[in-house]
């Protein structure tokens, strides 16, 4: 499958750890308990907090799709906790199934579209953790946002 | 200060030299790679078309996106000047009674000091890139439109930053300094009124912003405060998404030589604010104009206006390099910024810097956005060289001798005559220079000038009877001042090759300046004779299957200079025009006409491309001699670099010169070759001059003279 390939060394490359798993496994292996907040409606898994200034230490959350040509996620996140969570967890899991990975940024044009053309909305590509190259051009993660990245793709979905 | 004193100040400075060098070779390297299996030129032709538009058109994008904002409640405010948009940005700090606003990076903020602006109203902008914290609380300004804070070692940094906490900082520890901000900056965000942040993209179909970046930091600014600020220059504004992700595309390849940046927010208008009284984001959007506007009508200038503010035409502009964005540029920072600057700023501040451009070209075809940038560039300096006028002493010798072809021509040859007693044959390569040039000043003596030749190349063609040669095929050369007055040889080694194969070379009755040394140096009139009186010394078109040329620059200039200074003569410019077309560096004469050849000995040759040579005439010689070569052909890293010569440039500014050269020969030494082969005489003073001066041994050959001695045509 040459879109998963691609996704998957371009999601390297930015030194994210990439899973691919069935839904039972995924079930299996990650617990509601290990996460400070959940937003994965497509697995109806929930659990909601406001993080704050002190953040928090892990979110889990469902993208909406997946770029291949740039190994990005692509998340809604007019919703504010969910937004706040995924820019202040120290561990970023984000997981999606196979059949949402599409090929080349153009391909979520209209979900753009669609998803900002009211009073608000906030829609994030998130490739990789939060990172600055600013002293010296060394590449140090972690300068406001997640630490570490983490994706998962259903592949039974 | 003196701009002269401010390039010394930068070129002492060893930290920048190392961090700017150190980054333009990684740049290029990561850039090529991120646009692997990518057409660049389709990428940012895309790009450029998108971006090109007229005053109503850019209006009829904003009213579309104005519309799309007002109708949810946000607030929309057009600022005239920059000071219209700090009154704004204060006006709304105040009423809120917010001290603290966060920022995320915004050029444009720069452009228009903000922080400034905020200070001295009482108010306390915070800096949340890293780069711009360690600048805002240092002090100081970007030198880098994308990296603020190259300028900076990482023991600068822990300096800045335990003076700034009070902590001891680890000066070598960098994880630990971005620990730092990381706890500092998180403050801010929750203690802060106000957010603001710029757009990259500003998509008037729905009225959502895209921010590009890598930190987080625009999330969280444009999250967590009650209210949210938006200033965006007009140019940022596009139709729909597609054309925003076509900008997308490209921006990061081009910046930071990045796929993609970490965080691409596409926000819109009024989210959910728990912070907010209401619960809902108040929300305003500051649309800059501040000169902007009035240059969509411009025929020229309306291209500046395509940028993306991606960076790249500093990190891959020589001179830029050298110096470091506190010089190349001013609020905005390398190729552009000199641009901006004098669109912006107004022509007074950007006379000096305008200077400082070689004219290499590497900016316009980097540029993801198609940006012709050197042209405009060459355009201003005529501007301001006209305005404000150019170094006297050029001036004169531009209008008293250059634009008078004979006066050139008898000076010349006096000159040849007498300079006996300064001359000197260089030990190393037994090459004719001048021994000492009297009362050079120091930071002028780096590299050895050539002697002018005892007899001019013209007088030699048509006294040693290669003008008596005639066949059916014939070509037209013109040899420009280098080949005239300083190497007959290189052009006399090109007419011996053509005529064995039978090809007859004409060249003009009259030698004269194709008129880019004026034109680099900002002198339009005397620019405006020379290429007049070069024009009318070339034989019409008709009869030639090429006009050649040794020398790129002279062959640039009659391809696309003449035509700009012929526009009001309707018949010259048919001739130019017709003549450009018909320019042919020697090159790629030979490899069209497949005239093969064959190397007879065992030397190791590189290749220095110049810059006009691919930039101008879309020719390099590389493949040429690497296919003739084979093993014997060792590539120079970085050959199209330019080798820092640009003419009076080299005179002009001869510190920034020689640094450039000084790159280019260390690339050369890493060859070990024994042979450097070019195809432009001004590349050949330079580098030779240079290695002359620095006694090291590799011979330095233009293309017809490498020819000429080391290869054989065969059959
Ligand atoms: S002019 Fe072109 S290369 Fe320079 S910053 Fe703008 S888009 Fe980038
Ligand atoms: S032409 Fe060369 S020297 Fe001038 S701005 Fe562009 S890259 Fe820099």
């Amino acid at each position: 499958m040459i879109l998963l390939d691609q996704f998957l060394e371009k999601s390297a490359l930015v030194g994210n750890e990439n899973r691919i798993m069935k839904m039972a496994d995924f079930k299996n292996e990650f617990k509601k308990g290990d996460f400070e907040y959940i937003n994965a409606p497509g697995f109806q898994l929930f659990f909601d907090i406001r993080a704050g200034e002190k953040g928090i230490r892990s979110a889990l959350v469902e993208a909406d799709f997946a770029i291949a040509e740039t190994g990005s996620v692509v998340i809604d996140s007019s919703n504010e906790n969910l937004r706040l969570a995924t820019c202040l967890a120290e561990k970023l899991v984000v997981v999606f199934p196979l059949s949402k990975l599409v090929d080349s940024l153009h391909d979520v044009a209209e979900f753009l579209e669609e998803r900002t053309s009211g009073m608000g909305g906030y829609v994030a590509f998130i490739t990789g953790a939060s990172r600055t190259a600013d002293i010296e051009r060394v590449l140090t993660v972690g300068v406001h946002g997640p630490k570490e990245m983490t994706v998962i793709i259903i592949n039974d979905l | 200060m003196k701009i002269q004193t401010k390039i010394d100040e930068k070129l002492n400075d060893k930290i920048l030299y190392q961090n700017l060098k150190g980054f333009a070779t990684a740049y290029k390297a990561s850039k090529e790679n991120a646009y692997k299996g990518l057409d660049f030129e389709v990428l940012r032709t895309i790009v450029h078309d998108l971006k090109d538009r007229d005053l109503n058109k850019v209006m009829q994008q904003f009213n579309q996106f104005k519309e799309n904002v007002e109708i949810h409640g946000c607030k929309v405010f057009q600022a005239k000047t920059g000071d219209d948009a700090c009154r704004y940005i204060a006006d709304v700090m105040k009423n809120h009674g917010v001290k603290y606003m966060v920022k995320s990076k915004s050029m444009t903020s720069e452009e228009i000091q903000l922080n400034q602006y905020l200070e001295k109203e009482g108010l306390s902008p915070i800096e949340t890139d890293l780069g711009e914290w360690i600048l805002q609380i240092a002090n100081e300004h970007p030198s880098h439109m994308v990296m603020p804070a190259i300028h900076k070692t990482r023991q600068q940094v822990a300096k800045i930053f335990s003076d700034y906490t009070g902590e001891e900082v680890d000066p070598e520890d960098i994880k630990a300094m971005v620990e730092i901000a990381r706890r500092f900056l998180r403050e801010s965000y929750f203690k802060a009124g106000i957010g603001m942040t710029g757009a990259n993209v500003a998509v008037a179909s729905t009225g959502t912003i895209g921010l590009i970046t890598n930190e987080g930091n625009a999330r969280l600014t444009s999250t967590v405060p009650p209210v949210h600020i938006v200033l965006v220059g007009y140019e940022k504004l596009c139709d729909n998404f597609n054309q925003a992700l076509d900008i997308v595309r490209v921006l990061p390849k081009s910046a930071t030589g990045q796929i993609i940046t970490s965080y691409v927010s596409w926000i819109k208008g009024r989210n959910i604010s728990y912070k907010n009284e209401e619960g809902i984001k108040e929300t305003h959007y500051v649309f800059l104009d501040n000169g902007r506007l009035a240059f969509f009508e411009h025929p020229k200038f309306k291209e500046a206006l395509k940028c993306i503010r991606c960076g790249s035409c500093a990190n891959i502009c020589p001179a830029y390099e050298m110096v470091g964005g506190h010089v190349y540029g001013d609020r905005y920072i390398g190729s552009i910024g000199l641009i901006l600057t004098a669109l912006y700023q107004g022509d007074e501040a950007a006379k000096d810097i305008l200077k400082m451009c070689i004219g290499c070209r590497a900016c316009s075809f980097n540029c993801p956005s198609g940006i012709d940038l050197q042209s405009l560039i060459s355009d201003l300096k005529l501007v301001v060289g006209k305005k404000y006028g150019i170094n006297p002493i050029k001036a004169k010798v531009f209008k008293t001798v250059v634009a008078k072809p004979k006066r050139m021509k008898s000076l010349l040859s006096m000159g040849a005559s007498f300079q006996f007693p300064l001359t000197t044959t260089h030990k190393l390569n037994q090459e004719k220079i001048i021994k000492m040039v009297p009362m050079l000043p120091k930071e002028m003596d780096f590299r050895k000038f050539p002697a002018l030749a005892a007899k001019t190349f013209s007088k030699r063609f048509f006294r040693e009877g290669y003008d008596q040669f005639s066949s059916h095929r014939k070509v037209f050369f013109y040899p420009g001042c280098a080949i005239e007055y300083f190497y007959p040889e290189m052009g006399l080694a090109m007419v011996k090759l053509l005529q064995k194969s039978g090809i007859q070379v004409d060249i003009p009755k009259k030698a004269a300046c194709c008129g880019i040394p004026a034109i680099a140096s900002g002198d339009p009139d005397n620019a405006k004779t020379m290429i007049f009186n070069t024009l009318d010394s070339l034989n019409n078109t008709e009869d030639y299957e090429a006009l050649l040329v040794l020398c790129p620059t002279c062959g640039g200039a009659i391809k696309h200079e003449f035509l700009d200074f012929t526009k009001e003569d309707p018949d010259r410019y048919k001739k130019a025009a017709q003549l450009g077309q018909m320019v042919t560096p020697v090159g790629k004469f030979l490899e069209d006409n497949n005239i093969k050849f064959q190397v007879i000995d065992q030397k190791k040759v590189t290749y220095h491309t110049p810059c006009h040579d691919t930039r101008s005439l879309g020719y390099s010689a590389e493949v040429f001699l690497s296919s003739i070569l084979g093993s014997q052909f060792v590539p120079l890293t970085d050959s199209n670099v330019c080798c820092g010569f640009g003419g009076t440039y080299s005179l002009d500014f001869s510190s920034i010169s020689n640094g450039i050269l000084n790159k280019k020969i260390e690339n050369i030494e890493a060859t070990e070759a024994e042979i450097l082969v070019t195809d432009c005489p001004g590349c050949v003073m330079q580098i030779n001059g240079g290695l002359m001066h620095q006694n090291k041994a590799v011979k330095v050959l233009h293309l017809t003279e490498f020819i000429e001695n080391h290869l054989i045509v065969v059959e």
